[in-house]
């Protein structure tokens, strides 16, 4: 059972490879990569139930030597955290193929194929060796894809998320190596595994340093606000499959190295960085939400819209109380689900008039009624509609940041109502209204396009109306973490 | 008897190799191809008769009544002559398209070639200041020759003239640091020198740290080492590519064998000056190479300047090991042996592409590549990852080595700034991949061309899987190096110095 995680990481680049190497056609090579993703989602839904919530500690574990001399090792794991992003990754794949069917350009797919293997593998790794190579090198097919299938100035773009993510990295892989080295000054031999990590007896001064090195490489990856230049241009260049990866996956890893390696490793003095962070992530969902009503392009919006929903799970991790957390790590999936809905429709958008700009767009609702309503329920879905998971889950941040002052609530509360201002206007401006020239032979959603969005927009009301299914999957180990997180705190102080 | 004259044979196979194709040099209707055959050869044949060698001595003094202590056979030499042997043979062959597209190339050039190689073991075997010097001089002249000889070419007597008055200049220094040695212990048996300074380096600290200093301008200026380094890139701009190749690899990795052997005697507990003289030109280096191989347009000076830089990321290891990382020299090591792979893939893709060119390549001529040669766009692709430090490739692991031991001998902050340079060298790189990859094909010239099944293009291949093997290689294979195994043996190499 411990070699299904192995699995899951490299069967897309298998496939890829083997695909590859027999230079197939685009129909064999979309069913190979399609067959990859289902067969990644089934060993997911596997693990998902195989997986004990109420067990401490990884599991799935698969710790092997790579590299004697420094102690990496090959050490893939799972916890409840990882597991969710990990359904989120499988679950989005298929339906990302499923829009990209009639593509005939193959290095989309390949791009496509090693970049879920980027994803999942930068996930699973406990070593953080192992984290940086696979956190580094899913960075290039969406280098490559922005580049070469983008749009809009896309070569710099390309250039610019490619410059500002490797610098964030290298200074963690700074970090990293400065860890590694400190382990092995205390007890004599190396390692890189995250939990030897944690136990490091490390003088407060350096342990803020090294947090500093991880902290930026999460911050640039989320982006908090002022690490965030690259982002709209990122999104409003890449082509519509990176740009879901990007928002709905790539983005929430940066949380996800917040919150592993963040607050796993750095419990002591990451109070430290607790304000600079709650103020990042608090003006930042404004500061985005603002930026987001001004758009003109549907992209750049709901790039902002996801920056400023980023910040508010970013924050949720920040407060680490037990409900901030697993609001926040509803958040995830919830908002992965809404934005990958949201973006595959504007990709949708796109095709079929050839403009992203809400000028140029009005009166769908009036040729498209079905396409409308979908639209409608994942751009309502991405700013928290009750009803929908994104209700739930903010909720929970809410009271979480009401719990600890009653200040913080309310500002986060406010902040939040207003970042919801810009979607609907924005619905108003190209669903309703008379249709305007390009959109009056607008074609209302095919099959295939139904069944790609249905699965989303389905889940997103079940994790709505029915939260009670998911949290006992997640909450014995968020309360575990937090126990060992406020124990490692207050150890130091 | 034959156990005594063993560790010699390689050594004396190359310069047999050499005067038989000068001989035969002189007879018109031998081809270029009867030529390449028998250097190639006469390398492997050697190559051969050292690989059993290694792992099997340790430090002995070779017809100790002939050469006295100037010949030392060690595994460290061993090693280090493999590299050059190997690496001889991969630039010959590589190259073999490219010389057979010019009619300038005959058969001294081959024997000039085995010379310089001949010179560059005996400089990792030398145990003497003046055999060192020698060797030095007789690789120098050998490559001053070669720079030069596309005769018809400006640019490649120019940078042969600039090579040759700088290199003998610079050479004048090494002779002068032996000089004061000599005059100081009255030897210049580098062993014995270790002694001495072991005892008295106190008494002559002034006079000995000078004399070290000396000797590591020249070995420094030979690495282009910033402020050394100013004849580099015109220099190599204007040597033919096989020789480009040769001095950006094979070259650097004999450099750097006999800067590791006196720096290992020199600066490793001696209290001599000169330590922080290095971590300073570390710091100069990385960011003067950086510079220049940023504002390049032309590739072959880009990868110049970025030879630079990885010159600097050496001397970060290299000053590190007298402040007592133990895992530096090997390091260092491992590092030639990553920069060896990934320079020969890259600049054999050059050469390759260059053989019907007729001037210079820049970037824009790398535009839609991957629609015209998508196996040599990979490939070269994966060089340039590896150059970078890109993990998943051998580049990465021998960065990570690097920064490790300067982080070990507390530099922390020349580790960052190394960090900080990788993260520069990303642009200039990424820069040659996104040309490749980012555009459509133009008009002209669109149609796939077919991969041309050839020594050289395989090699290349071979090299790049190799980069990549370097780099997640596990030991799962059990009798092929891994990324693991290969630092063992840089280890074991390094652990057979006195």
């Amino acid at each position: 059972m411990s070699v299904v995680l192995t699995w899951i990481v490299f069967l897309p680049m298998l496939s890829a490879g083997v695909l590859g190497l027999f230079r197939v056609r685009h129909t064999v090579l979309r069913a190979g990569a399609m067959l990859s993703a289902l067969l990644v989602l089934a060993l997911t839904l596997l693990t998902a139930v195989q997986f004990d919530p109420q067990a401490e500690g990884m599991q799935f574990v698969r710790h092997l030597p790579w590299i004697f001399q420094y102690g990496i090792t090959y050490y893939l794991g799972l916890d409840a955290l990882s597991l969710v992003i990990l359904l989120v990754i499988a679950l989005l794949m298929p339906l990302l193929y499923l829009y990209m069917w009639d593509n005939p350009t193959s290095g989309y797919w390949y791009n496509m194929l090693l970049l879920q293997t980027g994803v999942t593998g930068a996930v699973l790794s406990l070593d953080l060796v192992l984290f940086y190579l696979f956190y580094e090198t899913m960075l290039l097919p969406i280098f490559i894809m922005i580049g070469r299938y983008g749009h809009d100035w896309n070569h710099a773009h390309a250039m610019k998320i490619l410059l500002f993510t490797v610098l964030g990295s290298m200074a963690m892989l700074f970090a990293i190596l400065y860890l590694g080295y400190a382990h092995y000054s205390f007890y004599g031999n190396w390692s890189f595994a995250w939990q030897d990590l944690a136990k490091l007896p490390l003088d407060p001064q350096t342990a803020t340093w090294l947090a500093a090195g991880f902290l930026l490489a999460f911050a640039i990856k989320i982006p908090l606000l002022g690490f965030h230049t690259w982002m709209a241009t990122a999104y409003a260049s890449a082509p519509t499959p990176a740009l879901v990866i990007l928002s709905a996956i790539m983005a929430k890893l940066g949380i996800y190295g917040l919150w592993r390696f963040g607050y796993g490793i750095f419990a002591q003095v990451l109070h430290l960085y607790e304000p600079i962070l709650l103020a990042l992530s608090l003006v930042g969902m404004l500061y985005y939400a603002i930026h987001a009503i001004t758009q003109k392009d549907l992209r750049k919006m709901f790039a902002y819209s996801s920056g400023s929903h980023l910040s508010l799970i970013a924050l949720g991790v920040v407060l680490a109380n037990l409900y901030a957390w697993s609001g926040s790590l509803y958040l995830i999936a919830t908002h992965a689900l809404a934005s990958a809905g949201i973006f595959l429709m504007i990709g949708l958008i796109h095709q079929r008039t050839d403009t992203v700009q809400i000028d140029g767009l009005g009166g769908i609702a009036s040729v498209a009624p079905r396409f409308a309503f979908f639209f409608t329920f994942f751009a309502l879905s991405i700013v928290g509609v009750p009803g929908t998971g994104g209700f739930v889950a903010e909720l929970l941040i809410i009271i979480g940041a009401f719990s600890v002052h009653p200040w913080l609530g309310a500002a986060t509360a406010t902040t939040m109502l207003a970042a919801m201002l810009f979607v609907f206007w924005m619905l108003q401006r190209t669903l309703f209204g008379a249709p305007v020239p390009s959109t009056v032979t607008f074609a209302d959603l095919n099959r295939r396009e139904t069944v790609m969005l249905a699965p989303l927009a389905l889940l997103l009301v079940i994790t709505g109306m029915a939260p009670s299914l998911f949290t006992p999957l997640f909450t014995p180990q968020i309360q575990a973490m937090l126990l060992q997180f406020v124990h490692a705190a207050g150890g130091a102080s | 008897m034959m156990a005594t004259f063993a560790p010699l044979i390689p050594t004396t196979l190359v310069i047999v190799g050499a005067f038989v194709l000068l001989l035969i040099s002189t007879v018109r209707s031998i081809h270029l191809q009867s030529y390449l055959t028998i250097t190639v050869a006469f390398l492997l044949l050697a190559f051969a008769v050292a690989l059993p060698q290694f792992g099997t001595q340790s430090g002995v003094y070779v017809l100790p009544d002939v050469f006295g202590h100037t010949y030392l056979a060690d595994d460290f030499a061993t090693l280090f002559d493999l590299m050059f042997l190997g690496g001889g043979v991969l630039t010959l062959l590589i190259n073999a398209i490219y010389l057979r597209k010019r009619d300038y190339y005959n058969g001294e050039f081959f024997a000039l070639f085995l010379f310089a190689i001949f010179g560059m073991m005996t400089l990792a075997h030398a145990n003497d200041l003046v055999a060192a010097f020698i060797s030095l001089e007789l690789t120098s002249i050998a490559i001053y020759a070669l720079t030069g000889y596309h005769k018809n070419y400006r640019g490649s007597n120019e940078a042969m003239l600039k090579y040759l008055v700088l290199g003998s200049f610079a050479g004048a220094m090494f002779i002068l640091g032996t000089a004061l040695f000599y005059g100081v212990a009255g030897t210049t048996v580098i062993s014995e020198l270790a002694i001495f300074i072991q005892h008295h380096g106190s008494e002559h600290l002034l006079a000995l740290s000078t004399a070290g200093l000396l000797i590591m301008v020249t070995i420094l200026f030979k690495i282009g080492a910033v402020p050394f380094h100013s004849w580099l890139l015109d220099v190599y701009l204007g040597a033919p590519f096989p020789v480009t190749m040769f001095m950006a690899s094979v070259l650097k990795v004999a450099l750097f064998a006999i800067a590791l052997r006196l720096y290992l005697i020199l600066y490793v507990d001696t209290g001599l000056v000169g330590n922080g003289v290095i971590s300073l030109i570390a710091v100069l280096t990385l960011l003067g190479g950086s510079w220049l191989a940023l504002s390049q347009s032309m590739l072959k000076r880009m990868l110049a300047g970025s030879s630079i830089v990885h010159g600097g990321y050496m001397l970060i290891a290299l000053s590190s090991i007298g402040l007592g990382a133990h895992l530096a020299a090997p390091a260092i090591m491992f590092y030639l042996l990553s920069y060896f792979l990934s320079s020969v893939g890259a600049f054999g893709i050059l050469s390759y592409i260059a053989a019907d060119a007729t001037r210079p390549l820049t970037y824009d001529d790398f535009k839609g590549m991957a629609h015209r040669r998508p196996y040599l766009s990979a490939m070269m692709a994966i060089s340039m990852l590896s150059l970078s430090g890109f993990p998943s490739t051998i580049g990465f692991l021998g960065k990570f080595y690097i920064f490790m031991s300067a982080i070990e001998a507390g530099q922390i902050a020349l580790a960052g700034l190394g960090i900080f340079i990788a993260f520069v060298s990303v642009y200039y790189y990424f820069k040659l991949i996104a040309m490749m990859y980012f555009y459509p094909c133009e008009e002209e010239g669109c149609e796939r061309k077919p991969f041309e099944i050839h020594i050289s293009t395989l090699l290349i291949g071979l090299m790049a899987l190799l980069t990549i093997w370097g780099g997640i290689g596990t030991s799962l294979i059990p009798w092929f190096p891994g990324a693991d195994g290969m630092i063992s043996i840089a280890k074991q190499a390094i652990g057979s110095l006195p």
